[in-house]
């Protein structure tokens, strides 16, 4: 089997898993839910300025998405070890593979929480888009440098105490570049634009993070 | 550093655009944050070293920089607000570089709060010198580029798209002496931390290791 096929497999292990408890999909899009229905209970279509709306809106979207996603993808690692079953997974695929796999789950869960969590921002907050397709790179490109960051962290602090504040607490920092890139080319999309600058470094974010998680993956998963 | 100190309230004439005599924050303020960057280059490389050969005493050198960073770049951001409330009046204004260098200290404060949360004492120099060289690969989209991305009120005698340093030859002088004297500073700073630490774990394991 190669390594692709073994992070495919670890990645359909998770998917099965999730859907059979659905913990970390029920955590996230609740979540989603919840702030975005508070957010348009308190401002709604009407409650911005004109001229203040690109920039609030795109961070708000950015926070809620962060959010939603800091409660359900650091259980990638995480549930293993809830689970007992880390120690196998150790012995039987090497970390690499393992990371790489569960940050294809994680990068399709986000997507699936943008997918749910867009059109409701569309519809409440009456969001306008200038450029549906950068906007939808963005959401590409954010969301997979949250997802490699998050499983990376995630096998990180697996086996720390206090693990669900921990990886909020070292989390937080390493994704805020991200963010504010996201948000900075989610306005640029929003007034029409195509934020190359802003997917640029979004891209060069996504590749230096895949490249130390990879470096880094058997330090942080195998004893 | 005592003759640094000194020159750099004697000898340069403050700089022209500046209210008063603030511009001389600069022999302390941008030493601090190069120190501080210095000794998070310094925490990735032993975290490396300690990766590859093993041996606790590169954990610790790893862990003293840290902590010494951080002291550093808190020192930063005092420094940053004192000339912030100087020069524009407030003590804080969410200005992209000193939002940006208040995060780095997040970053590294997470590093020891990482630490303290891993029991397992074999584990523990593994998971922190995995962390630090992570957040050393994303550590200049923190610094470097995403303060770049918005409109900032700092300065740029230093870093600037120019590619030279702003300044003229006696306030030069003085800077890079300040530097020098900061990086000794640093390193004296290091090498105590990092022996007390190698005496603390002697004491704990009952021999040397």
């Amino acid at each position: 089997m190669s390594g692709l096929s073994r992070a495919w497999a670890v990645c359909a292990k998770d998917a099965t898993q999730e859907l059979r408890r659905k913990v970390a999909m029920v955590a996230v899009f609740f979540f989603a839910a919840t702030a975005l229905t508070l957010v348009s209970f308190a401002i709604g279509p009407f409650g911005l300025p004109a001229a203040d709306r690109p920039a609030l809106e795109a961070a708000l979207l950015w926070i809620i998405l962060f959010f939603a996603a800091a409660t359900g993808l650091p259980r990638a690692f995480v549930a293993e070890e809830e689970a007992g079953t880390g120690l196998a997974l150790r012995k039987t695929v090497p970390a690499a593979v393992v990371l790489a796999g569960k940050t294809l789950f994680n990068f399709v869960l986000f997507l699936a929480m943008a997918a749910v969590t867009i059109p409701g921002f569309l519809i409440l907050l009456d969001w306008k888009v200038g450029s549906p397709l950068a906007v939808a790179a963005t959401m590409v490109a954010g969301g997979y440098g949250l997802a490699v960051v998050s499983t990376f962290l995630s096998a990180l602090v697996a086996r720390a105490g206090q693990r669900n504040v921990l990886f909020v607490l070292i989390a937080f920092p390493l994704i805020l570049p991200l963010l504010l890139t996201a948000i900075s080319a989610t306005i640029e999309a929003t007034a029409g634009g195509f934020p190359l600058t802003a997917l640029r470094v979004l891209v060069a974010y996504d590749g230096a993070a895949t490249c130390g998680a990879y470096m880094l993956a058997s330090v942080a998963w195998e004893d | 550093m005592a003759a640094v100190i000194g020159a750099a309230f004697l000898w340069p004439k403050p700089a022209s655009g500046f209210i008063g005599e603030s511009s001389r924050i600069v022999f302390f303020h941008v030493p601090c944050a190069w120190t501080s960057t210095l000794a998070f280059l310094v925490a990735a490389a032993y975290s490396a070293l300690y990766l590859w050969k093993g041996k606790p005493w590169y954990d610790d050198v790893a862990a003293a920089a840290v902590r010494i960073g951080l002291l550093f770049g808190i020192l930063t951001l005092v420094t940053g607000s004192l000339f912030a409330n100087v020069m524009w009046g407030s003590w804080w204004n969410w200005d992209p570089r000193e939002s940006s260098y208040l995060l780095l200290v997040f970053l590294y404060s997470a590093y020891l709060f990482l630490r303290a949360a891993v029991e397992d004492p074999d584990r523990r120099p593994r998971i922190a010198a995995a962390y630090a060289l992570f957040a050393v690969v994303l550590m200049p989209f923190l610094t470097f580029v995403a303060p770049r991305i918005t409109a900032s009120l700092h300065p740029q005698t230093v870093i600037n798209p120019q590619g030279k340093i702003l300044m003229d030859t006696p306030t030069r002088a003085v800077f890079f002496g300040a530097l020098a004297g900061f990086s000794g500073l640093f390193a004296w700073l290091l090498s105590i931390d990092a022996r007390s630490a190698r005496l603390r774990r002697t004491r704990e394991n009952g021999r040397p290791t």
